[in-house]
């Protein structure tokens, strides 16, 4: 297993930056999610990981060394766009893939149906991938893209589309991958989804990074915490009031004061203040979400 | 098993499995039985009855002219005078003739006048078989002498020694003529497979999981070989087909129809070589241009739009060819059997019917070899470009922008 590191990474279509000296690593066996808004350079920067586009300034590297065709064929991908043999059966499909990426047969077709009992694709193997719903079309791409055991699996959108069951069937099988120390680096939308997969994160925003780290480091960048705080009452609400640089916000008709501090702030002093004040029933230290940071990375509201 | 022999066999078998393939080897099978057999059947039925012919004369004419005639007519009726002019419906009583002649002796000498269903089709052999009677009138003498000393033996041979007789040479250009036209349908149909399959890997976005893997010039490659392999099975088909249809033609009908003035075709193993060579040439060069032209498009709909200007060359080429077969030496068709894309039609026509030096044959293999690798390479780098380009067509100025940066 070895590790990726994208340095200062630029690449322009003509008169479009679509990525500006973007940076970050990759560690080996590690899970890294890509997040941006549409257009902001994530698919352009998982085409230069894998090869298909060549950077105009910068560098990608896997283990320290320039990325090879060699290693190139020890990575897997799926696209954002999917792609798939309409009339070549699910089996021949997977195997085939396989094969490209080094599985000599008869481990290929092994593999395949190892990997067709895992997506729950047993009464679809003779069947061509055309006939397929949209979501087993993408357990099959996922299949391809990992029959091999790659060192390193880019994922662009891997949840897009799916119904939640079948979202769960594809975490099962990414969740799988990293056990068997896979690298995965995808980019989805689904916040929730891979808050709890990814080790570490890189928003982007108009080709350039915006923030990287971990959830935590993201998290201590973050410059302020909400407190929520039970029952609704006039005194709590005083105290919080009196609070110096806190912002009320707004609850949306629920019986809970919420408020935003400074990161900063003694929330342990503020909680005694509380007690002092009235009944507390519940007072709660909300850390910010990856969808909050995200929104605040990117420039819109979070 | 490398990725290239990964690839080839993939593509291979699904282009034989396919709808196309399949198709296609059945035109070509049926085509080769129409070329086979459709000649000598419409001979059958339609030549014969368009050299039956009603002779008019007196007796003292009608039976001399009637002999002299069988060469090349079939006399089916004499009759001493007609009382009318002759109209289709009196030739269809007659066993379906095609023309009523009116012979008659004048002080000129013998005169005939032809009452014909189809004037384009009446044959002037017709005064030549009929010119011993004029002299016999004229000179008294014998009809059967002057025949005899009017027929001149001619053995006709070929300077290069090539063809035994006038039906080896007629059967040599009739086999350059099927070659060259089963060349023209191998690369037709598919170069417009290699087309579509190049396009639906674009459009459906499996290009782009096959390149992150896989050499895009090596993945090129492996698509013309997998075609031209698909190709050598179908001419192999075709060309089977042809021979047993022919052979059983052959043995089923005897002289007197189509083909049997053709005599048996003689072909060398350097010639076979040749043609294979020229074969895999000529499809090395459609198919790169086919698959980068294809590289470029981003919708299958767009397909007919490339792949119309492509056949511009191919057509040209088939009427070169057929130039070929009767100049197959003129300075302008020894020329055109050297520019990429034509040669291997061109070539072909001239290997076939006519002895071609050896230097112009390693000149042509060398021009056609080198284009065609040179071919490849541009190709491979449109192709590499063209995967990844979406969206419209890009300009012919952005494809060359594209290629120097």
């Amino acid at each position: 297993m070895g590790s990726l590191v994208l340095s200062d990474v630029t690449r322009s279509f003509g008169a479009i930056a679509a990525v500006r000296g973007v940076s970050f690593d990759v560690a080996a066996g590690t899970t890294f999610g890509l997040l941006g808004p549409n257009g902001a350079g994530k698919t352009t920067t998982m085409r230069m990981i894998l090869g298909i586009l060549v950077p105009d300034r910068g560098t990608v590297s896997w283990d320290g060394a320039p990325i090879t065709l060699r290693v190139r064929r020890r990575f897997g991908y799926l696209p954002e766009e999917r792609g798939l043999y309409g009339k070549l059966h699910v089996r021949e499909q997977i195997a085939y893939f396989g094969r490209l990426h080094g599985i000599a047969p008869p481990h290929d077709v092994r593999r395949a149906d190892a990997w067709i009992e895992r997506l729950g694709l047993e009464d679809d193997a003779t069947r061509p991938c055309g006939e397929l719903s949209k979501g087993n079309q993408q357990k099959v791409q996922i299949a391809c893209a990992a029959l091999h055991e790659p060192d390193l699996l880019v994922l662009d959108e891997p949840f897009s589309g799916l119904d939640p069951v079948n979202a769960d069937v594809i975490l099962a099988a990414l969740r799988a991958l990293q056990r068997a120390g896979t690298s995965l680096i995808l980019s989805s939308h689904q916040m929730w989804q891979i808050e709890d997969l990814c080790q570490r994160f890189c928003i982007v925003a108009q080709g350039e990074v915006r923030a990287a780290g971990t959830l935590t480091e993201l998290r201590s960048a973050w410059p302020t915490r909400v407190v929520e705080v039970e029952p609704s009452s006039a005194a709590l609400r005083a105290v919080l009031d009196a609070t110096p640089s806190a912002h009320a916000l707004a609850t949306d008709g629920r019986p809970t004061l919420a408020y935003e501090l400074p990161v900063a702030a003694d929330t342990a002093a503020l909680l005694r203040r509380l007690v002092d004040a009235g009944d507390v029933t519940r007072f709660a230290r909300i850390e910010p979400s990856l969808h909050d940071i995200y929104l605040r990375a990117i420039g819109s509201t979070a | 098993m490398s990725t290239l022999e990964v690839i080839l066999n993939a593509e291979f078998a699904r282009r034989v499995r396919s709808r196309a393939f399949i198709a296609g080897t059945a035109i070509g099978v049926i085509t080769m039985l129409l070329f086979a057999l459709l000649p000598g059947l419409i001979h059958r039925g339609v030549g014969n009855s368009a050299r039956r012919v009603i002779l008019i004369a007196p007796p003292a004419l009608a039976q001399p002219a009637a002999r002299l005639l069988r060469a090349n007519f079939e006399v089916v009726e004499i009759l001493p005078r007609l009382d009318q002019r002759p109209t289709s419906a009196f030739l269809d009583a007659h066993r379906q003739a095609s023309a009523v002649v009116i012979l008659a002796r004048s002080p000129a000498g013998l005169h005939a006048v032809a009452y014909v269903r189809d004037p384009s089709q009446f044959r002037s052999a017709f005064a030549r078989d009929l010119a011993p009677l004029q002299i016999a009138l004229a000179t008294g003498m014998p009809v059967t002498k002057i025949v005899d000393h009017v027929a001149v033996p001619v053995d006709v041979h070929d300077v290069a020694g090539r063809f035994a007789d006038v039906g080896a040479a007629d059967a040599a250009k009739g086999a350059a003529f099927v070659f060259i036209f089963l060349l023209y349908l191998a690369i037709l149909l598919n170069a417009q497979a290699i087309l579509t399959s190049v396009a639906e890997e674009k459009t459906s976005r499996i290009a782009e999981v096959l390149v992150a893997a896989v050499d895009p010039t090596q993945l090129l490659a492996a698509k013309i070989l997998a075609v031209t392999a698909t190709g050598f099975l179908q001419l192999g088909v075709w060309i089977a087909t042809g021979v047993l249809v022919g052979n059983a033609y052959t043995a089923a009908f005897t002289a007197g129809d189509v083909g049997a003035n053709a005599g048996p075709l003689a072909v060398s193993p350097a010639e076979i070589l040749l043609f294979v060579a020229f074969f895999v040439v000529g499809f090395a060069q459609y198919g790169v241009l086919y698959a980068a032209a294809a590289s470029l498009i981003s919708r299958t709909e767009d397909i007919g739009s490339v792949a119309g200007p492509l056949v511009l060359p191919v057509a040209g080429a088939i009427v070169l060819a057929q130039f070929g077969l009767l100049f197959p030496n003129s300075p302008a068709i020894v020329a055109c059997s050297f520019i990429p894309l034509v040669a291997p039609f061109v070539m072909f026509t001239r290997i076939a019917v006519s002895p071609v030096p050896d230097w112009q044959l390693a000149l042509s293999l060398t021009i056609n070899v080198a284009v065609a690798c040179g071919l490849a390479l541009l190709a491979g780098r449109v192709y590499r470009v063209g995967l990844l380009l979406y969206g419209r067509p890009p300009t012919l100025r952005q494809i060359v922008a594209t290629l120097r940066s």
